[in-house]
């Protein structure tokens, strides 16, 4: 019971501190009323696409953002998390709990293996290992010719016992539940002697180290607990698109996943998400934009959002949440003033 | 497995090696004195090779072709880092990343609006190609010769010039110590542009000669980027020398793997197994390789600093 209590209390303070977050979570729990009066389906599914790219992000921001670890191959762990569902279902294997568990599995003993080789070297030897691991498990399935190889395998969406998953919005919300539990365990984390230290580690590896404790240690495991969830964001994301291919764990992804949290903000709580919701809405609107001006070459977005991350990189520092932190802090100080 | 079938990707692995080992020459030299992780070098191979594809259409020649790329991506190079890279250097390695991987995305999208996203074929002048005989009754392509010769003469080029001339000397102190150098009156802005565009030229020339062999088309070069940061790693960050060997030994590696990994596993496997598992094995044996590497070496064979 007073675990409990003190549980309630730390979320409490939590949620108090990381008010973007669950406002946007909430926001994410009302999205459907909103598509369903308005008569925009459509968007549901570009409120999943977030969703799912948003813990990705953050399960790479525990390391990138936190860890201060620029990991240049984590899509390679949202691609085994969905070709764990894949390659279980093509064995018969249907339960959905079964699958999550599975890619937890794989998805936490390659990061443990991985993370291990990895953590060994620092700086850009770092980036590169990181990305050797994640092309040599990109080449490892466009060589799976029973698997689909380079056309990858369709998939049906997973059963989870009473929730039936062709049923509409189910999927929709078993995704939201996966965001708001991640976002809670990773909340407890970072806020923990764990998340403390290392973020220490982060200003201070040799500091940490004086004080007589391993480094690397932490670093692995929060390694580890990124590539999970990773790899939860993955075997959703089998459900939501049916169908997985390589293309997923290319390495344009693991840099997809480092633009997200950049544009929204590393080392924050919400920002990943943050940054998902404005990478898709780019990723939507920017072919649109284009289309009105210069018809002909509406696929050509990427020609504008191309310069616009380079500008964010050189003029944006710390993302979309620095500048509402910014914002934030200026409503304060103007009402400490007024009262 | 024949000794013809053997010399044959012998050759293919050498000048698989020589035209990384160009793109990679630029590039550690990037890493290497200028602590830039710069992804977009595999542009510069694209910019290169569609230089040259359209001039050679334009005139009707490929040697004026090629000659006048040249001077298109030493260009290319001198204005990118004045425009974008300059401001960057100052920054931690995750904002470099970033920032050239969307100029990655620029340069794919500016060569799909200007040339289309289908592929580029360019025809050989006749003098280059046929074939020439490198053993009775060994036929092997004239351009591929000519590219290993080229590749091998750069290589030469580039280490005399690194190793015996005072600008390379300069250039491997900045390696060794950026300040220092700049201390001794040296000015490192005017060094770290002249070698990002000599970078950025043979990632070019690269280009020029993978066009004839393979198709030009919108990002080409990341595959090859991918593969020379995988050479700079085994060669050790900031050394030319390095470089060459990782470049040459991941060639090899690479071409002899996918030709006579499948087959060797044949001798210890059953059939199926090793048909099934030869070309996973085989593509991934480059990163294999360099996840070895970096296990037991952390800076590389060759690293140049000490």
């Amino acid at each position: 019971m007073a675990g409990f209590i003190t549980f309630l209390f730390l979320a409490r303070t939590g949620i108090r501190e990381n008010k973007v977050l669950w406002l946007l979570i909430a926001a994410f729990a009302l999205f459907p009323i909103f598509t369903h009066f308005a008569n925009l389906p459509f968007w549901n599914d570009v409120a999943m696409r977030i969703m799912l790219l948003g813990i990705a992000a953050m399960g790479l921001n525990l390391v990138l953002g936190y860890g201060g670890m620029v990991s240049f191959g984590h899509a390679a762990f949202v691609g085994i998390g969905a070709y764990c569902v894949g390659i279980s279902q093509f064995y018969g294997l249907t339960n959905g709990w079964l699958h999550i568990l599975f890619s937890l599995g794989v998805c936490g003993s390659l990061g443990l293996m991985i993370g291990y080789l990895a953590l060994r070297t620092s700086g850009i030897y770092f980036i590169m290992i990181t990305l050797a691991f994640a092309q040599m498990l990109f080449f490892f399935f466009v060589s799976l010719e029973q698997f689909g190889g380079d056309d990858g395998m369709s998939i049906d969406r997973a059963e989870f016992a009473v929730i039936d998953l062709y049923e509409p919005l189910r999927l929709y919300f078993l995704i939201w539940a996966a965001l708001a539990f991640i976002s809670l365990g990773l909340m407890f984390i970072i806020r923990s002697r764990f998340g403390v230290t290392l973020r220490a580690i982060k200003s201070n590896e040799s500091r940490i180290e004086a004080m007589g404790l391993e480094p690397l240690n932490f670093k692995i495991i929060s390694y580890v607990i990124s590539a999970v969830i990773c790899g939860i964001s993955g075997a959703l994301f089998a459900s939501w698109q049916e169908y997985v291919s390589p293309d997923i764990m290319h390495w344009t992804r693991s840099g997809e996943l480092m633009i997200i949290i950049i544009l929204g903000g590393l080392g924050t709580l919400a920002g990943p998400l943050l940054g998902a919701i404005v990478f898709l809405l780019l990723e939507e609107f920017l072919p649109l934009m284009l289309g009105e001006i210069a018809p002909t070459y509406a696929e050509n977005w990427m020609i504008l959002f191309g310069p616009l991350l380079i500008m964010v990189v050189l003029f944006g520092r710390g993302g979309l949440m620095g500048l509402t932190t910014q914002y934030l802090a200026r409503e304060k100080s103007h009402k400490t003033e007024e009262g | 497995m024949t000794l013809t079938l053997f010399l044959e990707q012998l050759f293919n692995g050498l000048q698989a090696g020589v035209t990384l080992f160009l793109v990679a020459a630029g590039l550690t030299l990037i890493l290497g004195i200028m602590d830039f992780v710069f992804l977009a070098h595999g542009a510069q191979v694209m910019i290169g090779a569609y230089a040259a594809a359209a001039i050679t259409a334009a005139t009707g020649n490929f040697y004026i072709g090629v000659a006048l790329a040249i001077p298109v991506t030493f260009a290319s190079g001198y204005f990118l880092e004045y425009l974008i890279i300059r401001h960057l250097y100052q920054r931690d390695h995750m904002d470099q990343v970033l920032a050239t991987f969307g100029l990655i995305l620029f340069f794919n999208e500016a060569i799909r609006i200007g040339f289309g996203p289908a592929a580029l074929f360019s025809n050989l002048p006749p003098s280059l190609s046929g074939f020439v005989e490198i053993l009775p009754d060994t036929p092997y392509p004239t351009f591929r010769l000519v590219v290993i010769a080229i590749g091998l003469i750069c290589a030469l080029a580039i280490h005399i010039f690194v190793s015996r001339t005072r600008i390379g000397a300069v250039v491997r102190a900045g390696a060794n110590n950026p300040e220092m150098t700049a201390a001794l009156g040296i000015n490192i802005k005017i060094l770290f542009r002249l070698i990002f565009a000599t970078g950025a030229c043979l990632a070019g020339v690269a280009g020029m000669m993978l066009g004839p062999l393979t198709a030009v088309q919108p990002g080409m070069g990341e595959p090859l980027l991918i593969l020379s940061l995988v050479v700079i790693i085994i060669g050790g960050i900031g050394s030319v020398r390095g470089a060459f060997i990782a470049a040459i030994i991941v060639g090899l590696v690479d071409t002899l793997g996918r030709i006579f990994l499948p087959s060797l596993l044949r001798l210890f496997f059953e059939q199926a197994t090793a048909d099934g598992a030869g070309p996973a094995l085989a593509s991934m044996l480059v990163y294999i390789l360099m996840a070895v590497v970096l296990i037991f070496r952390p800076t590389g064979l060759f690293p140049a600093k000490v």
